[in-house]
């Protein structure tokens, strides 16, 4: 990691700011669907949390809060210190450059190459040339793509696509990574690859709430767990399985 | 600078955009063409017709020709009663010799020679009534009824009153035309932003999530149906330069349109022409952007 990606590594996150805070945060749909119930969280900055739950638990709409894609029914969502139910429109944009996120389908532009794909996020929020051809050859060099910088994603692996992703979701040099299943499509050993990245990035002082229904990762990690059911928080607790152990 | 850097970066966008849908671009700034080219046919058919009224605007008078043998003081008499009369702007007296010699004058501009054959001929003598504006011509006309030292009265409201209609009818027809045809301008346009939206959607949910504010998501498209237009107006200019050597002569000599306004004609035409494109350009593609991106960006 490079100086200018750099934080300051929290040791005791629970004695840190919170990145993420949602209070009594409630979200039912125009239709009726209820998504989250009254849910309470608290996210130090330089946190490592797995948002676990079976589908249709409440994780995307969890996700869709904290990027300001949609706004709670009910109840507060703070991050960043910036309270996104005040926020206005034209404020939204500077949140999601303090947000990096990234998908379990990747979502990279196909015809553009992995240097590009990186760059095209400094692009379109007016960073100039030099900030480019600064930042993205130290990012791909984070995340191993160095060498492939002129491959276009079809001509990568999905591991290596997903670290594309992760690349370009770190150009802003963001607070806090969302990673949506980003091993959902991977094969497992490139899914532990994928994890010791993230754990990189984490170390270097960036917050990570990663939501995933892979156990074997959530249990080998043995990090935060904030478990969903029916938008309800079941479970949040550090040091924790993907099931409850007791 | 970093106005400079969004110019650009629009700029480019719009470029790369227009040219990925090629087909759809081409389709819509065809219609911008013949939408313009529309409009430039009703400007300069408008443009001559006009300066054709303009032309007989300026020879609607009243001629009062006078019966034979009139005295002098009748003559004076009755010219001093016309000047009186509201709308008269200048009388004057043409004698029979006077008449002649228009006449002459006539054929000389035709190239012939008037030949009476030796015969002695006399012409009416006539006071030529020109008016401060051509509807007081049917006044005028009418408060000399009835004077005994009038033969007949003549005006040129008649031919006046036909072009003036025919002015107004050419008028309405053309901009129905040119408002369904603007209509149609604009529909392309709007389809071929909603089209350029839908193909990038994947792009814009990644500006979105990157953090690219709505300005640099929407003004590429806005500058795409800008671009649309302008180079459809460019076309159109191109057009109507070369089809304006041909049409100049005939605004001259059939329409009567002054030589230095013929001249500096064109250039209005073109900024009417572009100041059109890029008008339709950019109201298509802001009325799609707000339609197709509003909850997107």
């Amino acid at each position: 990691m490079t100086d200018t990606l750099r934080r300051p590594y929290v040791a005791t996150p629970d004695l840190a700011e919170p990145v993420i805070s949602m209070v009594d945060v409630g979200m039912t749909y125009p239709n009726g669907k209820v998504a989250l119930v009254d849910v309470n969280v608290s996210i130090p900055e330089g946190d490592f949390v797995f948002l676990v739950g079976p589908s249709g638990a409440g994780k995307s709409t969890f996700i869709r809060l904290l990027i300001r894609e949609q706004l709670p029914t009910s109840g507060r969502v703070v991050v960043a210190g910036r309270d996104l139910s005040t926020m206005r429109r034209s404020q939204v944009p500077t949140l999601r450059r303090r947000i990096g996120i990234v998908f379990q389908d990747f979502r990279l532009l196909p015809a553009k190459t992995v240097y590009e794909n990186v760059a095209f996020a400094l692009e379109v929020t007016g960073a100039t040339g030099a900030e480019i051809r600064k930042r993205v050859p130290r990012l791909l060099n984070l995340v191993g793509l160095h060498e492939h910088d002129d491959h276009l994603p079809a001509q990568l692996s999905g591991g290596e696509q997903q670290r594309t992703a992760i690349a370009r979701a770190l150009v802003h040099d963001p607070a806090m990574l969302i990673a949506d299943e980003p091993t959902g499509n991977l094969d497992p050993v490139t899914s532990w690859d994928l994890i010791q990245l993230l754990i990189q990035i984490n170390a270097m002082g960036t917050t990570v709430l990663m939501a995933t229904h892979n156990q074997e990762i959530v249990n080998a990690m043995r990090r935060r767990v904030l478990a969903l059911e029916h938008g309800t928080l079941v479970r949040d607790e550090s040091g924790a399985a993907y099931e409850r152990e007791y | 600078m970093p106005l400079v850097r969004f110019v650009a970066f629009s700029v480019v966008r719009a470029w790369q955009g227009f040219w990925r849908n090629a087909m759809m671009s081409l389709a819509a700034t065809s219609t911008v063409v013949l939408m313009l080219v529309l409009l430039s046919g009703l400007f300069i058919v408008l443009a001559g017709l006009n300066s054709g009224l303009q032309y007989i605007e300026s020879k609607v008078g009243v001629t009062a020709r006078l019966v034979d043998n009139l005295q002098q003081d009748r003559i004076d008499a009755l010219v001093v009663d016309i000047r009186a009369l509201p709308g008269v702007a200048e009388v004057v007296y043409c004698s029979p010799d006077c008449a002649l010699e228009r006449l002459k004058e006539f054929y000389r501009e035709q190239g012939q020679t008037l030949d009476l054959g030796g015969a002695e001929i006399t012409l009416y003598a006539s006071v030529e009534i020109a008016l401060t504006d051509p509807n007081f011509a049917s006044g005028v006309a009418s408060s000399l009824e009835g004077r005994q030292e009038i033969e007949r009265i003549i005006t040129r409201q008649a031919d006046y009153d036909k072009l003036l209609g025919i002015i107004g009818y050419v008028r309405t027809v053309g901009i129905i035309a040119l408002g369904l045809v603007g209509l149609t301008v604009l529909f392309m346009i709007v389809n071929m932003i909603r089209i350029a939206v839908y193909s990038r959607s994947g792009e814009i949910e990644i500006m979105r999530l990157v953090g690219a504010s709505d300005s640099f998501i929407r003004w590429p498209f806005i500058l795409e149906g800008i671009l649309c237009g302008v180079i459809g107006a460019v076309v159109t200019i191109i057009l109507v330069a070369i089809a304006w050597e041909p049409i100049k002569p005939i605004m001259v000599r059939v329409f009567q349109m002054p030589t230095a306004v013929s001249t500096e004609f064109l250039a209005v035409l073109s900024a009417l022409i572009l100041g059109v494109g890029l008008g339709v350009g950019a109201l298509g593609s802001w009325i799609s952007v707000r339609a197709n991106l509003s909850s997107a960006a």
